[in-house]
């Protein structure tokens, strides 16, 4: 592969790994409001 | 029922994302003209195509939610939802599109960003609604969905302007794909990579989207059961 494939290559790599980590890192905060959810309605209904 | 059609829709919005994958990386033959880095485009595309999806949902809603706030206060906080939902799917989406060009560009015309129409016009987009979502995360009161309402009615007027900027003005951002002049349009052996990750990508933003909403109307249900406590210690 000559330099111009191997940095074209490198692009894409950036590229595709920064969609998956934006949407994967949108999907773990959602995750994790919906477990603080979780706890604050259980809070609510069990009132210490 | 309703739990294994859900169970169901991931797994095969999973078995699509693999799938464009595939056929993004190794289905779709190299660009004649810039080779591999033409395949940032079945993500590229596909992102912008979601935002623009989502950040409509997020118009209607808005609208919904100003048509019934008074008549009918239930379906109006549903609409409400929908549109936070909409906006910040949207906003996902839209920053993808915005990195993911920029190191496109960068290997395509030797720069990062330029100012040209398509460009700002797009990063306007996204700013005014991160200050939507911000409006939402920091503003407090009765007033706070209506202010949303109207900045996400007024920020889903940019998306027309967005999609039209390189037909309307002169822009280093390439002439559209899809719709444009006369000789504009995708190799027919690269559709097939195209529309699956189109599809993909699409079942990935339902889902999220789906998922939102349901966390906004959760959190719907806590503020409102917060707000009766409240009433209740006082009297």
């Amino acid at each position: 592969m000559d330099e111009k494939a191997i940095l074209d290559h490198q692009f894409v790599v950036a590229a595709y790994t920064v969609t998956w980590v934006i949407q994967l890192g949108y999907l773990a905060w959602l995750a994790f409001k919906a477990r603080a959810q979780k706890r604050a309605s259980h809070n609510q209904q069990n009132p210490k | 029922m309703k739990k294994a059609a859900f169970g169901l829709y991931i797994v095969l919005t999973i078995a699509l994302m693999i799938w464009g994958f595939y056929m993004a990386i190794y289905g779709a033959p190299l660009d004649a003209a810039q080779g591999e880095i033409f395949r940032i485009i079945f993500y590229h595309v596909p992102s912008f195509a979601a935002a623009f999806t989502f950040f409509s949902v997020s118009f209607l809603g808005s609208i919904a939610f100003l048509s019934f706030r008074r008549s009918h206060p239930d379906w109006a906080q549903r609409a409400d939802a929908w549109a936070l939902a909409g906006a910040e799917v949207g906003v996902v989406f839209c920053t993808v599109g915005l990195t993911t060009g920029p190191i496109w560009g960068r290997r395509a015309w030797g720069i990062w960003w330029t100012w040209d129409a398509r460009l700002t016009t797009t990063l306007v987009l996204w700013l005014i609604y991160v200050s939507y979502l911000l409006l939402r995360r920091f503003a407090a009161g009765p007033q706070m969905q209506t202010l949303a309402a109207v900045l996400g009615i007024f920020g889903a007027l940019d998306v027309p302007i967005v999609y039209m900027a390189n037909r309307w003005w002169r822009t280093q951002h390439p002439a559209p794909v899809f719709g444009g002049a006369e000789g504009s349009g995708m190799d027919p052996s690269m559709l097939p990579a195209f529309f699956w990750n189109m599809g993909a990508w699409f079942a990935w933003g339902i889902l999220i989207l789906a998922l939102r909403y349901i966390v906004e109307r959760k959190q719907q249900r806590i503020d409102a059961a917060e707000a009766q406590d409240a009433l209740n210690a006082t009297n």
